[in-house]
């Protein structure tokens, strides 16, 4: 392959920097209306000065660069001033991932990193920005294929990355973060004897707040509330995971250690590692990454589980679905483009009516019966709020019935359900232990039954909810050979499932046992 | 493994039913756990009730019937039946499998190489009916097979089996 260039179209998004300088420039002229005084051209002059460098260096770095890929490497040549040469050989590489910023977006390019193993800092990896998105789209497809067995033997996974910072706020914490922030500081006030409460400010805040315009401050409290639940999220992020790292440290010993001012280090052992977990948290999910968990026995008991079993913070999904392999020492991790059979209409249906059953009944019951205690205004909010929940149950049981499914690829068993975090587990077929079909009476009349794949595991089992009975049985006894084959009827009879019988030993063995 | 026709196969219920008296077990056990204690609120609050708020009658009679006696009642009437139709066991050649539950049901099906160990327990109100549960554990808690409600000498002969069936099947 010949050297090539990056994708023209980049000159425009180096150009669009000069959109900031611009918009400052209509704002002041705006405000001031149209009479500018020396002060304020000095000003928009630095500004735009400042950012006429950015494109200048954007552009030029653009104009200097090169890339080609031989037989087995990647080399970029780039440099205004100074020259270099940056090779990477094809078989070191571990990941390539994409990125867009939203102007990228406007303008069809997409950024494109290569990463080896064991780059951590942002220096050692490749970073061609950018490239069309079918050039580049292309070009990851190309780079992947060289990603062969040598990461599958590859003792380190995965490392911590800066840039997964970006989804520590879209984890729970952002929420959780408000609390924790807010309380940190009044705890250190409380320490050295100061009631936050008493503070002339906070007082005089609260009574402010009161006699305000509500239509502005509510929103800025808002937003000053999602700032500090972004900084708490960030802080339990890197108090949870920086120096994180991954590795095999012997053959059969997989140890996870993290942690900023406390370090912890978790080691699992190969034969205990019964499969791997893929979890993506509704917010995380909107946002394209994933946390990854190990299904492993000896990690205590659930509480214990829970924390020792984290092997990923949240990540980009394509790094969590490399560790996934990585973990599992595949090549190609099972969770990579998994075939996963979907789940009879029914269950959606099931699922309609379990949210109407637990979120639009009792807003309509519980306001309905306060309202028609206390007051009408009660009874008009009670009908509208149930309302106004529809769309949000249709669309969460839709997504949590889409989000089913099942499968078997190669040695793994395959489940996947939930919209509030969408788990993907993958289990070693050999280490299921147990069978078990859970239904009720309307599962049984809607033909679906659950079924539980038993692990030696804290959690125990997992579930494969919803699956049409008639296939559940099939698909145990072929995920699991021999469990139970001996207590199967394999006869033609297109009875769904017998919930009740006559007398004892109703239905032996009629049809062929198979060959032996 | 080929087979030699194509519907798909159904997992029968497990061949054999649990001892008729625990009927009765599971019957003294409503009254004990669930209908006892709800009549013996409903009855506290009516008392009170009569004692002291002679007008709240009017409504509290209907709502604690409806919440408290009634299902109480239902379930005193339904669950022992219902439960004796659905509980059922079978030790299989490679395997053990019992279903349970009433309403929601279970079946659980684990082979003997996984089991760990097997356990025989007899409450105090099952000794009274002269049953016993047989409890297989394994290493996970979702592979955990109960059978409760078998008589005592049939559950100590299954136990037993389950035992010699497992190191067998280890060996």
């Amino acid at each position: 392959m010949d050297w090539r260039r990056l994708d023209p179209r980049m000159i425009a998004v180096h150009v669009s920097w000069l959109a900031a300088p611009a918009a400052s420039l209509l704002l002041t002229l705006l405000i001031s209306g149209g009479r500018l005084e020396l002060r304020s051209w000095l000003t928009l002059a630095g500004v735009t000065l400042g950012f006429l460098t950015f494109t200048t260096i954007g552009i030029a770095t653009w104009a200097k660069t090169r890339y080609r890929i031989t037989a087995d490497a990647v080399e970029v040549r780039t440099g205004m001033f100074i020259k270099t040469l940056r090779t990477v050989r094809l078989n070191r590489i571990r990941n390539v991932d994409l990125t867009a910023s939203p102007v990228h977006r406007i303008f069809g390019v997409t950024t494109l990193r290569i990463g080896t193993a064991g780059s951590n800092d942002t220096g050692s990896e490749i970073k061609l920005d950018a490239l069309s998105r079918t050039d580049a789209q292309a070009l990851r497809a190309e780079l992947l294929a060289h990603v062969t067995r040598a990461a599958a033997q590859d003792p380190v996974v995965s490392v911590m990355n800066p840039r997964w910072l970006r989804y520590a706020p879209l984890t729970f914490w952002v929420f959780g973060g408000v609390v924790l922030v807010l309380g940190l500081g009044y705890r250190a006030l409380e320490a050295i004897g100061i009631e936050a409460w008493r503070l002339p400010l906070v007082q005089q805040l609260a009574v402010e707040f009161g006699s305000s315009a509500l239509w502005l401050t509510i929103p800025l409290v808002l937003l000053a509330s999602t700032l500090l639940g972004v900084i708490g999220a960030l802080g339990l992020y890197l108090e949870n995971w920086w120096h994180y790292r991954l590795e095999w440290v012997s053959d059969h010993l997989l140890r996870v250690r993290r942690g900023l001012l406390t370090t912890r280090s978790v080691s699992i052992e190969r034969n205990r590692l019964f499969g791997v977990l893929l979890r993506e948290p509704l917010l995380l999910r909107a946002g394209g990454g994933a946390t990854v968990k190990v299904v492993a026995g000896g990690l205590g008991n659930e509480e214990q589980d829970s924390a020792r079993s984290a092997v990923l913070p949240p990540a980009p999904l394509p790094e969590a679905l490399r560790v996934t392999a990585g973990v599992l020492r595949e090549p190609v991790g099972p969770l990579v483009d998994p075939v996963l059979a979907g789940h009879p209409r029914v269950a959606l249906r099931r699922r309609i009516v379990r949210g109407l059953l637990f979120v639009t009944a009792p807003l309509l019951v519980v306001q309905g019966i306060l309202g028609w205690l206390l007051t009408d205004v009660l009874l008009h909010l009670a009908w509208s709020t149930a309302l106004a929940s529809l769309p949000f149950v249709l669309w969460f049981a839709r997504d949590a019935y889409r989000n089913l499914g099942h499968g078997l690829s190669g040695s793994y068993l395959l489940t996947r359900s939930g919209t509030f975090s969408r788990d993907t587990a993958a289990l070693r077929r050999d280490d299921v232990l147990s069978w078990t079909f859970t239904d009720s009476p309307f599962a049984r009349r809607a033909g679906v039954v659950t079924l539980t794949a038993a692990v030696a595991t804290a959690a125990g089992g997992y579930r494969v909810p919803d699956m049409a009975a008639a296939d559940s049985a099939g698909f145990a006894d072929r995920a699991v050979p021999g469990i139970l084959t001996e207590f199967l009827d394999r006869d033609a009879e297109g009875e769904q499932l017998p919930a009740e019988f006559a007398d004892c030993g109703a239905g032996g063995p009629v049809g062929a046992d198979g060959a032996r | 493994m080929t087979m030699l026709n194509t519907s798909a196969p159904r997992l029968r219920p497990p061949r054999y039913r649990v001892d008729p008296s625990a009927r009765r077990w599971w019957t003294v056990q409503a009254l004990l756990t669930v209908t006892g204690p709800a009549f013996l609120v409903a009855l506290t609050m009516t008392t009170l009730s009569l004692l002291f708020f002679p007008g709240a009658l009017g409504w509290l009679g209907p709502l604690l019937l409806g919440v408290l006696v009634l299902p109480g009642l239902g379930y005193l009437l339904v669950m022992p039946p219902w439960r004796y139709r659905v509980h059922a066991w079978e030790l299989g050649e490679h395997a053990v499998y019992s279903a349970s539950g009433w309403f929601w049901q279970r079946r659980r099906i684990t082979p003997l190489t996984k089991v760990q160990t097997v356990d025989t327990v007899i409450g105090p109100i099952q000794r009274g009916f002269g049953l016993a549960t047989v409890i297989v554990t394994t290493a996970s808690t979702a592979g955990d097979v109960r059978i409760s409600g078998l008589a005592m000498d049939e559950a100590n002969e299954l136990a037993r089996r389950i035992g010699e069936a497992a190191a067998v099947e280890e060996a």
